[in-house]
């Protein structure tokens, strides 16, 4: 049975070293939605992109992405079945270094790919043409065999989406894609973005879950918009509605702590999945 | 993901201004005591004349023996006390076939630094891959990799090629294995370091597309530490190049050899000749491997 949902959390808890980092007690984002995700540094943002992502597990309760039950009994096969389906698009350097714009753009298709010779980059004529529109997307077709170490910061950015354009996710996490871009770069960055997410004509669109500071973006990027706050959900509002007010009392410092004293777990609840043991 | 605690927990406790000027008074003082002890033992003499044999022993380095192939006399004479002539040498011949025997041995050098190297780089691979922290293997092979690697390091090379002889035979075997088994510990020291600067980011991101182990491997791992993998190589490929000539002794052959015949014969001439081969590899070879590593990097 398909669910309904693109992402349903109940009751979770995820926890490192019995620290409490998101106790989210219900949120379901359907298919297609795009949502944005605000709060001030800690409060659990990129946990909850590293939960979706299937990059950690749940102490407590019960987290479904894409039909997928997150959960320590799930195989490496299944949590790469998973993520070959979650796109993601993370602040900072997440790219091979040392490899070219095309070949990290390939990287996009491993997940879809096996064998030998994914292991000394050789890709059938196809995947190198997507590989190539994929660039082409971004605009970067002209730098295809610049080593990325050798771009700049929006460049490099690029790349990132043009990889998770070659992978072709029905769910997009971005981690600040923005940060540390000039305002040009980082509207081109959300355009390219908000239009991945749109999809073409031949497929349906994808969920896009970003994590942004810029209030400006948000319109740009969501249609909803979830504030967290000591890893608890603050505010869960449709976009026209979130206002100044809104997030200035979730990024303001003083307001009464949610949770005071919390529970001990004695495991540490930050569990690596079998296929993250190289 | 926390924060990794970097550092000996001890250093740390006593880090800080204070903490340094400590460590430094320490070490003064032990350098104070190095010094007192042995001159109180009387072991800090520098021989009887040390001036006049240091200007003998740098005349005779002045006048190496590769001179001799031109300027050798072609007639020299051996004579008795009696004054009749024993022998007859042509210097120029002589010296020309050394210098032939030198040729031989530089490449029997070169042949036991490359082969013992390339073996030590395979033997530490799987034991750095086990020692690197952040790829955080199991605790008992990692702890134990970190022993042998330790072990390999403390032990000299030419200590692993008096024991390989009485093994494996006199012969450049013996020289091969003991470099190999000594660099293996640098090797594994140098592998382990250049994995503990891979980026976990681009990692993570790797294995987020679904990619399988191996996948990972071969599209982040690798070619992130590939070049400095090449570089850590070449490195201890050319310290190996000047350390075999220390394997003479054990009869491994090469410029070791004929390193050891000209100082028990005190041919100071001849050994000017090796040393100058040796500066001539040494110094080639690392320009050569400069290049590669500026390339690669």
């Amino acid at each position: 049975m398909r669910p309904a949902n693109c992402v349903d959390l109940n009751s979770v808890i995820c926890a490192i070293d019995g620290r409490i980092l998101l106790d989210i007690d219900r949120l379901s984002i359907a298919h297609g939605e795009r949502v944005a995700i605000v709060g001030h540094n800690g409060a659990g943002k990129s946990t909850l992109l590293r939960l979706l992502s299937g990059f950690m597990c749940p102490v407590h309760g019960t987290a479904e992405v894409l039909g997928r039950s997150l959960d320590r009994q799930l195989t490496s096969g299944e949590l790469r079945a998973l993520r070959r389906e979650v796109g993601q698009v993370m602040q900072g350097l997440h790219l091979v270094q040392r490899l070219d714009a095309l070949e990290n753009v390939l990287i996009g298709c491993l997940g879809r790919r096996s064998g030998w010779r994914t292991w000394v980059r050789r890709y059938s004529p196809e995947d190198l043409a997507n590989a190539g529109s994929a660039l082409r997307a971004v605009g970067l077709l002209a730098k295809a065999a610049v080593r990325v170490d050798h771009l700049s910061g929006g460049e490099r950015q690029k790349v990132a989406l043009a990889r998770m354009l070659m992978q072709g996710p029905r769910l997009i996490l971005a981690d600040e894609p923005t940060a540390a871009l000039d305002p040009q770069a980082a509207a081109e960055v959300c355009a390219l973005l908000s239009n991945a997410a749109a999809g073409s004509s031949q497929s349906s669109a994808a969920t896009l879950v970003t994590v942004v500071h810029n209030p400006l973006l948000l319109p740009v990027l969501a249609d909803r918009v979830i504030g967290l706050k000591q890893g608890r959900v603050a505010f869960d509002l449709p976009a026209t509605q979130v206002d100044d007010s809104c997030l200035h009392k979730l990024y303001r410092a003083d307001t009464p702590v949610g949770i005071v004293e919390p529970p001990q777990y004695p495991d540490n609840g930050f569990v690596m999945s079998p296929a993250a043991a190289l | 993901m926390a924060a990794q605690t970097l550092g000996h927990p001890f250093i740390g406790r006593i880090g800080g201004r204070a903490g340094f000027f400590g460590l430094t008074l320490v070490y003064a003082m032990l350098v104070a005591v190095c010094l007192g002890s042995l001159g109180h033992e009387g072991e800090l003499s520098l021989g009887r004349n040390p001036v006049a044999n240091i200007i003998k022993t740098a005349g005779e380095f002045a006048r190496p023996s590769l001179l001799d192939v031109w300027f050798g006399d072609p007639n020299l004479e051996y004579k008795g006390d009696d004054g009749t002539v024993l022998r007859v040498e042509d210097r120029q011949a002589v010296e020309l076939k050394y210098l032939a025997g030198l040729g031989n041995a530089t490449w029997t050098t070169i042949r036991i630094a490359t082969l013992g190297s390339l073996l030590g780089a395979l033997l530490a691979l799987p034991l750095a891959i086990l020692t690197a922290r952040n790829l955080a293997a199991p605790t008992m092979p990692a702890w134990i990799a970190g022993g042998v690697l330790d072990t390999a390091r403390s032990i000299h090379t030419l200590v692993f090629g008096l024991v390989l002889v009485g093994i494996v035979g006199l012969g450049p075997t013996a020289g091969i294995l003991a470099i190999a088994l000594h660099s293996m510990g640098t090797y594994g020291k140098l592998f382990a370091e250049s994995i503990e600067t891979l980026d976990l980011a681009a990692i993570d991101a790797v294995r987020g597309v679904g990619a399988g182990p191996a996948q990972v491997f071969f599209n982040a791992v690798w070619p992130a530490v590939l070049p400095q993998f090449v570089s850590n190589h070449l490195y201890i490929w050319e310290y190996n190049i000047r350390d075999s000539t220390i394997l003479g002794l054990i009869g491994a052959g090469g410029l070791g050899l004929l390193i050891t015949e000209a100082t028990s014969l005190f041919q100071w001439g001849r050994l000017s000749t090796v040393l100058m081969v040796v500066i001539a590899l040494v110094v080639s070879f690392d320009a050569l491997s400069r290049r590669i590593r500026g390339a690669l990097i």
